[in-house]
Formats: structure tokens, C-alpha cells, sequence
């Protein structure tokens, strides 16, 4: 029944209101919210897509407000594949915190999450705070991916998660070829989640 | 972090996010209130969280500043908010409810850096500390074993203590001797170094409390019900063991494992399957124990004719009880268990993957998928009480901000002392070690147990002790996280060290540590080791508090197995402010409100009612549960009663996992 060849679990995190709650929704139901208002009720959206033949579907995470006050859940974190880390391009501030959150990422989230650092916004151009240039050799000194997006425009958004599939499935191919060859890496994480003898209740 | 200010007007406000306030919160925002949720820690699930390694020893370093300097509270920015027909219940600005907390250290460290050298680090006795002692002029002669050292002002090697209980002189001079550590001399296998805890530290975490989850207890039935289930992974106790006869033995609890068991014989094994397919009906049976209700379990056992071994079983594994517990009580603690056998697996017991801390956390998430608000760090200084009506109407918080609110809930220890009827407590005595090794040497390294240990004296207490391997997410690979837990008679140290010595090897001297292949060495190795108590305030009641009508304190966590206490109380509560809600009906399944876009980008939202209803948007809160309500599928009936015999006639058939798999 289940027609999928790939689930992820991509998680988003950032300031309030650089657009995370956006983003996703423009993904996945292609429209801009025109009011502020979170969703109340809907924990996670989810979308399936097509690559090469390939069909992946995402399971897209929020914050669920609870970054405003900083205190998102650790649990929040657990068994993401990957990371969507946002801030608004006209807002310095924003782009001030991201060290803060990439320290809560290197204790929470698992060693091999994949990690985009997206500029929200960029239609408001006129407003921009944060150059292209800084924000990529930011991303660039802590490996991550890099990307420029308006929720509002539509720009880049549906880039943004089709090509984060397209590393998750070349990572999830990677993983499948070095656990056949058995031994791991020296170095590798032998405490990955057991994700196949664990119980999900429901 | 724009300086956001807590909106000023809420139904409840909830202070502290263990499990029993987090799931009020959960299903109070779950129905439509608006709902704030505050905690005064950086971290969520108060002594119901797990830490890292570095976070646990912050933990520890934030209980002994806390011991050492008095809490100097200014309480201000209240006063001019406060009208004449009004007064404030000051809440207490320190938590009391851990003590007796002490660490020690015997991970060897190599390091170059002294601040990093190492341990053992010694215990309150005198005794102890002269044996370290000799073990330094050992270890120096040796020259070969690590060294002893406890080094000063080390977060790694502190030895925290509350005020009735002190240093000793000898161990303060151990302090003043560091001894460099020179290598180790021989090693075998790839050691763990107190270096690798550190740095690997973030593999761990590492409950304050320890429990399991009763594959059909409350928690679990709570989990599937409200979905929240979603937010975790679970991973089944592989075994149960017990300490009998100086050993550690595999309990039998399944018809397989009663089947399998070399420890048994034929006739114990007919007895034993005769026994328990009695307790699993044993109302139906009412001639064969009514004469027994109030006598003690054991009395009743021995009636029955079961063995020594069998007793010990049935007595201390299956029943968990004391010897002098009822018998009745015994009879339904080993129903209880029976009934939750085969669920989920073959022992009755599942664990969150990294650690119970996760749940609280779970509940307080569902809450802000419904519009809670969250927010750490931050707390309330006193709530402001209406004269007349004697109601709690609102609370002044720790920044100034006056908030209102109907209702007010709080964890216990944020109650002072002078609201309180009663100021005594009962105690849980824990302990947690990290070892190098697995209790069951035979054991694949995958494996959570569930060790039972009986009263090593008829004095002392029983002790319930959780091994938790690397794959439940909670240690690094190469050690084992185990916890003990008790009711105390002592202090924590007092009642669990004995145990920790039974069944460890805590390598008290260097010698002792650099001899191979000694029996000693066939016992896991501890590593690190921590002893604190907690306050145990299962027994109060809201009666027990001098408090507004409309506050609600949340007592626990109790020193129990499993976690009904606390679902009981939060379902309690709930159901004071909300008697005629339901009590956290299932959240939809994303997956039935979204759909995949084909369509591709654009406006398909609109004319499409059917989702639209389905995707509420958060203006109004209070409607959502109302539409949400119909969107869900609900718990598939599920009949206990054929539950049992299943287990023990097909042990095999595992239930099917609740609710509708996507
Ligand atoms: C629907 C279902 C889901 C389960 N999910 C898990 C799980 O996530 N983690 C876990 O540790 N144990 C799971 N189990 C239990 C697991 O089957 C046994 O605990 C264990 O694997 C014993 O293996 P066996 O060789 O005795 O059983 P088998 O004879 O291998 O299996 C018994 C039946 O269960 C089905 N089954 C076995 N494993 C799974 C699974 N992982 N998912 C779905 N169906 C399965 C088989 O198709 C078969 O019908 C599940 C059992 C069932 C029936
Ligand atoms: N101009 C513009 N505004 C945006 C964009 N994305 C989000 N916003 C606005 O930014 C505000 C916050 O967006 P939201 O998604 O709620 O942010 P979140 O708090 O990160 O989830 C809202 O007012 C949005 O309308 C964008 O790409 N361009
Ligand atoms: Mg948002």
C-alpha cells in the first residue's frame, strides 16, 4: 500500500519569523499564507516527490512555536535526516544566531544529518541585511549546503527540498552499500538508531 | 532572540514540565485552552530529564553551587501590581528535591593535562580514604597502575555533598597529594578513559529518573491514544533478570522462556506454568487464595507449594513486591505482568530510545502543535490570590510581567515550605554507573534488562536496576548505562552501594584494578558512578498544601516500576479543570489533513473545503479539537481479557502494534 522508495524526517529550525512555517507550506500545499497565525493542529506536512524515478517522501517537521521562547524539545531533533536551518536575510539578527543554533544541533541532532543553510526573503532585496557572500562562506566553514529562497515568490523553495532529497537518497544509497561490505569505517557511528528493532507505537 | 514578551492572559499556567505537568499541558491545549507552560530550568522534564555526560556534570555542578551559597532571591516588581483586594503566595525560588548527592570518578585518564587527572575519587568514609591512601604510596612504588588522585576543582571528580554529611579530613588530604598518573601498564582491551566519557559525551543521556514503560500500563495506553506515540521510538526489555544465590540468573516469564529455562526443573516448570495461568484469571478463582488476601504474598506462595526458586521469582521479578506485601496485591502485580507479556515483545517492559527524558518532552511538543506557549528559563516569583474568592487569578513572573490565568499548575518543588502541611518525605534512593561490560557476559550487546535485586539484608531495601546497552541510545558504544533505584531507608550511597559492589567491580585500590583475569574481573567495571536522593511527594495530596482552590501541585515522580502514579494524577487534575472534556483524544494523523501536491505549485487549497477544514488555522484555537475530533480514526477495541491466554497458550503471536500504521 505504502508507495514510497525513500522516507525522510526533515526538520526546521531557525528565529521566530524568518519564514520556516512558509516555506513548508508553500512546499507543500503551494500557497503563502497570507496571515501570521500558526498552524494549530499539524504537527508535520508531508509531501512525496519523484526524482529519476526515484519516489521519496518527506516528512516535513516545524517548530511548532516553540522557538520563540528558545526552548525547543532535544526530542525535536531525534532521528532527522535533515536539518533546514533558516534565517531572513533582512534581518542581521537572525544570521547572529545561527551559531547558537548549530551548538544545539551538535548535541541533539545525530552525527550524519544533513544540513542547508537557507536565506528567507529574498524578494524583500531592497531590505537585505546579510550579503550572499557572508552567509556562504558561513555555511561553507561549517559544511553545510547553501541556498537563497522567497516563500513569498516561490523561489528556490521547491530547489531547496528536491535537492536535499537528492542527498538524502545518495546518502541513504552510500549507508546500504557500506553496511553490505560490513565492517564500518573506523570512525563510523556503530550507534546509528536501530531503526528497524525499535518500536514505534503507533 | 528578539525580547518577546509572554502574552498577558492565559486559561492555565502550568510551572514545571516533568511527565505529570507535561501531559496536563498536552491535554488541556489538545481541547482548545490557551495554555502557558514555563519551566525555571534550561532544560525540559525538571527531575524527570536526561543529560548528556558534560550536561550531567553541569547538573551536578549547578546542585553544589546551589548547596554552597543560600539562594539570595530579590523579589521585585511586584508590588505595584498588586491591588488592594488582593494578595501573593510567595512559590520557592531554590528546588530541594535532590540530596545526598555524590560522585565518584575510576575511569583512567591518560591525559597530559593535569586539570584532567584522574580518580578514583573517594567516598564519604574515612576508612576509604586511607585505603586511597595506601593506594597512592602503591601506585607510586607500582609505578605501573594508574594513579589516585582527586583532583580539586575538577567538574569530573567532585565530590558533592549536602550539609549532613562532610569531607573527611583523610580524603581532604588525598586532595593535596595529587599524584601524576603514569600508564597504564597492561591493557588488554581498548579501555575507556574518563577523556573518552567527555568527549563521547553527548552519546549519553542519562535519566534522573529511571522507569519502564508497562506494555499496557497507563503511559503506553496514553501514548497511542493521543498519538503522541509519534514524537518517540521504543525498544523492548530483552530480559529480566534477578540476583539469587549470589548469581544473576535469567527469570522466566514467558511459556518459551518457562520451556527453555536449564534452571528449572520439569516439575518447577509445570508448577510455575500452573501458577501463572492461575494468576491470569485469579478472580475467577476466588477458594483458592480468598483465605489469603491480607496474609503476605510469600505465605501464600509458600502454600502453593512452589519452590524456593519459584518463590523468589514470582516474589521478586514478576510480582516486584515485598515479602510482606498482601497477597492480593502480589496476585495482581503478577496479573498485571502477565498481561502485558507478548505485547510488544517478550518481556512486559519497553524503554524510549534515548532515554525516559524524552517523553515529558513529547507531551509538552503536542502541547504547541496546539498553540502552547513554552518557555524556559523562566518561572514565577508569586501568585496573586483574590481575597474574597480565595482564587489564584494570576502570577507575577520572574521578569515583572504580571499574567493572568484561571487555573495554576505546579510541580511540587516549586511549593514552599509554609504552604505545606507536612514536611517530612519519603525518599527514592538512586544511583546511576556507567561500567565497561555487560552484567550477562553472554549477553550480544544489544540487550536492555531489567535486573530485580532482593534484599541483600532483611534490613535493606529492595533494588530494581536497568542496564541500558548503547543501542537504546543512551550511552556510547563500549558502556553500559545502569541505573538503581530504591526507596530509601539511607542515603542514596548507603543503599546502593552495597548492591553496586555485589555486582560490580569498583576497583577500590590500583592494585586491584591492574590484576587481569582475577575473578573480580569477571564483574562489569565501573567507570563513574553518581548517588544522589530525590524527594519523593507521592503520598501528598492537594489537602496536603496550603494553596488557592484553583492551584494544582503535581507530586512525583514515585519510586514504582512503571509511571500510573503520574498519569493518574495528570488525568486527575485534568479532569478538575475540565470535567467534562476528554482527556487527550487522538491529534489527527498528519497524513490524513495532507495530501502530496502533485498539482504542483499554485492555489490548490482553495475550493478544496474538504482540507481546508482539515488545516485549522490558529486563530481561533478553541474550535480545533471540536473539527479535529471527527478527522480521527480511533483506538481499534482491543478485548484484555483474551490477552492473557493468548501469551501463554501461543506465547509466540505478537500483538500487532496499536493504531492505524500508515
Ligand atoms: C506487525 C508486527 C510488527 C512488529 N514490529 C516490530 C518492531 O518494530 N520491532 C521489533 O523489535 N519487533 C517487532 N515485532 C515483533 C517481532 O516479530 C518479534 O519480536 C521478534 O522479531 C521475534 O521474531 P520471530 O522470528 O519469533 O518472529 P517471526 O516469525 O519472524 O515474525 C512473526 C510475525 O511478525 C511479523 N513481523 C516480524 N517482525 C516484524 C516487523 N519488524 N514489522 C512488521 N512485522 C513483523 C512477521 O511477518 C510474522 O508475521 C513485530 C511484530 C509484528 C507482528
Ligand atoms: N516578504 C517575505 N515575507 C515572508 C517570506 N517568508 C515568510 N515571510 C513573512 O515572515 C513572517 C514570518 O513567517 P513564518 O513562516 O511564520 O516564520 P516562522 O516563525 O519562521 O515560522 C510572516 O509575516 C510571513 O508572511 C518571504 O519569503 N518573503
Ligand atoms: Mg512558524
Amino acid at each position: 500500500m505504502e508507495d514510497y522508495d525513500y522516507l525522510f524526517k526533515i526538520v526546521l529550525i531557525g528565529n521566530a519569523g524568518v519564514g520556516k512555517t512558509c516555506l513548508v507550506r508553500r512546499f507543500t500545499q503551494g500557497l503563502f499564507p497570507p496571515g501570521q497565525g500558526a498552524t494549530i493542529g499539524v504537527d508535520f506536512m508531508i509531501k512525496t516527490v519523484e526524482i529519476k524515478g526515484v519516489k521519496v517522501k518527506l516528512q516535513i517537521w516545524d517548530t511548532a512555536g516553540q522557538e520563540r521562547f528558545r526552548s525547543i524539545t532535544q526530542s525535536y531533533y531525534r532521528s532527522a535526516n535533515a536539518l533546514i536551518l533558516t534565517y531572513d536575510i533582512t534581518c542581521e539578527d537572525s544570521f547572529r544566531c545561527l551559531p547558537e543554533w548549530l551548538r544545539e544541533i551538535e548535541q541533539y541532532a545525530n552525527n550524519q544529518v544533513v544540513t542547508i543553510l537557507v536565506g528567507n526573503k529574498i524578494d524583500l532585496a531592497e531590505k537585505r541585511e546579510v550579503h550572499r557572500q557572508r552567509a556562504e562562506e558561513f555555511a561553507e566553514a561549517q559544511s553545510m549546503l547553501y541556498l537563497e529562497t522567497s516563500a513569498k515568490e516561490s523561489d528556490n523553495v521547491e530547489k531547496l527540498f528536491l535537492d536535499l532529497a537528492c542527498v538524502l537518497i545518495r546518502e541513504a544509497k552510500q549507508n546500504t552499500l557500506d553496511n553490505n561490505e560490513s565492517a564500518p569505517m573506523p570512525g563510523e557511528d556503530p550507534s546509528l538508531p536501530p531503526l528497524l528493532g525499535s518500536w514505534m507505537l503507533s | 532572540m528578539a525580547a518577546d514578551n509572554l502574552p498577558s492572559e492565559f486559561d492555565v499556567i502550568i510551572l514545571g514540565t516533568g511527565l505529570t505537568e507535561s501531559v496536563i499541558a498536552a491535554a488541556c491545549s489538545r481541547v482548545g485552552l490557551r495554555v502557558l507552560h514555563l519551566d525555571r530550568r534550561n532544560y525540559y522534564a525538571g527531575n524527570w530529564a536526561s543529560f548528556t555526560f558534560n550536561g550531567l556534570l553541569s547538573w551536578i555542578e549547578e546542585y553544589k553551587a546551589q548547596q554552597q551559597t543560600p539562594s539570595t532571591t530579590s523579589e521585585q516588581g511586584w508590588n505595584d501590581q498588586i491591588e488592594d483586594e488582593e494578595e501573593v503566595v510567595f512559590l520557592s525560588s531554590v528546588d530541594s528535591s535532590i540530596s545526598n548527592l555524590e560522585v565518584f570518578s575510576y575511569a583512567s585518564d591518560k591525559s597530559e593535562d593535569d586539570e584532567l587527572l584522574n580518580s578514583p575519587v573517594v567516598g564519604s568514609l574515612p576508612k576509604a580514604a586511607e585505603e586511597m591512601n595506601g593506594c597512592h604510596k602503591e601506585a607510586q612504588d607500582l609505578g605501573s597502575s594508574s594513579a589516585c588522585t582527586q583532583g580539586d576543582g575538577d567538574p569530573h571528580n567532585l565530590e558533592v555533598k549536602n550539609q549532613d554529611s562532610c569531607l573527611s579530613e583523610e580524603s581532604k588530604k588525598t586532595d593535596q597529594q595529587p599524584i601524576r598518573s603514569p600508564e597504564q601498564a597492561v591493557e588488554v582491551k581498548k579501555k575507556i578513559t574518563y577523556a573518552m566519557l567527555l568527549k563521547e559525551g553527548r552519546r549519553f543521556n542519562i535519566d534522573l529518573m529511571s522507569k519502564l514503560l508497562y506494555s499496557r500500563g497507563l503511559l503506553v495506553d496514553l501514548l497511542i491514544k493521543s498519538n503522541v506515540s509519534r514524537y518517540a521510538e521504543f525498544k523492548n526489555i530483552s530480559c529480566i533478570l534477578t540476583c539469587h544465590n549470589g548469581k544473576v540468573e535469567q527469570v522466566p516469564c514467558s511459556r518459551a522462556d518457562v520451556f527453555g529455562s536449564k534452571q528449572l526443573t520439569v516439575v518447577e516448570k509445570r508448577m510455575l506454568m500452573k501458577f501463572l495461568t492461575f494468576c491470569l484469571d485469579f478472580e475467577q478463582h476466588q477458594e483458592e487464595f480468598k483465605d489469603f488476601t491480607e496474609i503476605p504474598f510469600l505465605e501464600f506462595l509458600k502454600c502453593k507449594n512452589l519452590t524456593e526458586n519459584l518463590q523468589h521469582f514470582i516474589l521478586h521479578s514478576i510480582a516486584m513486591v515485598s515479602q510482606d506485601s498482601p497477597t492480593i496485591n502480589g496476585l495482581k502485580a503478577t496479573q498485571h505482568f502477565l498481561r502485558c507479556l507478548g505485547r510488544y515483545g517478550n518481556t512486559p517492559f519497553l524503554f524510549p530510545l534515548y532515554g525516559l527524558g524524552e517523553i515529558p518532552q513529547c507531551f509538552c511538543r503536542m502541547c504547541a502543535v496546539f498553540g502552547g506557549i513554552y518557555c524556559l528559563r523562566h518561572s514565577v516569583q508569586c501568585l496573586v490570590v483574590d481575597k474574597e474568592s480565595g482564587k489564584c487569578k494570576a502570577v507575577i513572573d520572574t521578569h515583572g510581567q504580571r499574567i493572568s490565568c484561571s487555573h495554576f499548575v505546579v510541580e511540587d518543588s516549586y511549593i514552599r515550605d509554609d504552604q505545606r502541611m507536612q514536611t517530612t518525605y519519603k525518599k527514592i534512593s538512586r544511583a546511576v554507573v556507567i561500567t565497561d561490560r555487560s552484567i550477562l557476559p553472554s549477553q550480544s550487546d544489544h540487550q536492555i534488562s531489567l535486573v530485580t535485586v532482593p534484599p541483600l539484608e532483611p534490613s535493606s531495601p529492595a533494588v530494581r536496576m536497568v542496564e541500558l546497552s548503547s543501542f537504546s541510545m543512551t550511552c556510547m558504544p563500549g558502556t553500559y548505562l545502569v541505573h538503581l533505584t530504591c526507596s530509601s531507608s539511607g542515603s542514596a550511597h548507603e543503599d546502593l552501594a552495597p548492591v553496586v559492589s555485589r555486582l560490580f567491580h569498583v576497583p577500590s585500590s590500583c592494585t586491584e584494578e591492574s590484576i587481569q583475569g582475577s575473578e573480580e574481573n569477571e564483574k562489569p567495571v565501573v567507570l563513574w558512578a553518581m548517588y544522589f536522593n530525590m524527594r519523593d511527594t507521592s503520598g501528598f495530596e492537594n489537602s496536603s498544601y496550603n494553596l488557592p482552590s484553583n492551584v494544582h501541585v503535581c507530586t512525583g515522580p514515585d519510586d514504582s516500576l512503571g509511571s500510573d502514579y503520574s498519569i493518574n494524577l495528570a488525568e486527575l487534575v485534568f479532569h478538575q479543570l475540565l470535567p467534562d472534556e476528554e482527556f487527550c483524544p487522538p491529534a489527527p494523523n498528519p497524513e490524513d489533513i495532507i495530501y502530496d501536491g502533485d498539482q504542483g505549485e499554485g492555489a490548490i487549497f482553495e475550493g478544496d473545503s474538504q482540507k481546508e477544514e482539515a488545516v485549522i488555522e490558529g486563530e481561533d484555537g478553541s474550535q480545533a479539537h471540536k473539527q479535529h475530533g471527527a478527522t480521527c480514526s480511533s483506538e481499534p477495541a482491543e478485548s484484555t481479557d483474551s490477552i492473557g491466554h493468548e501469551i501463554l497458550t501461543e506465547y509466540d503471536i505478537q500483538s500487532p502494534p496499536l493504531g492505524n500504521s500508515p
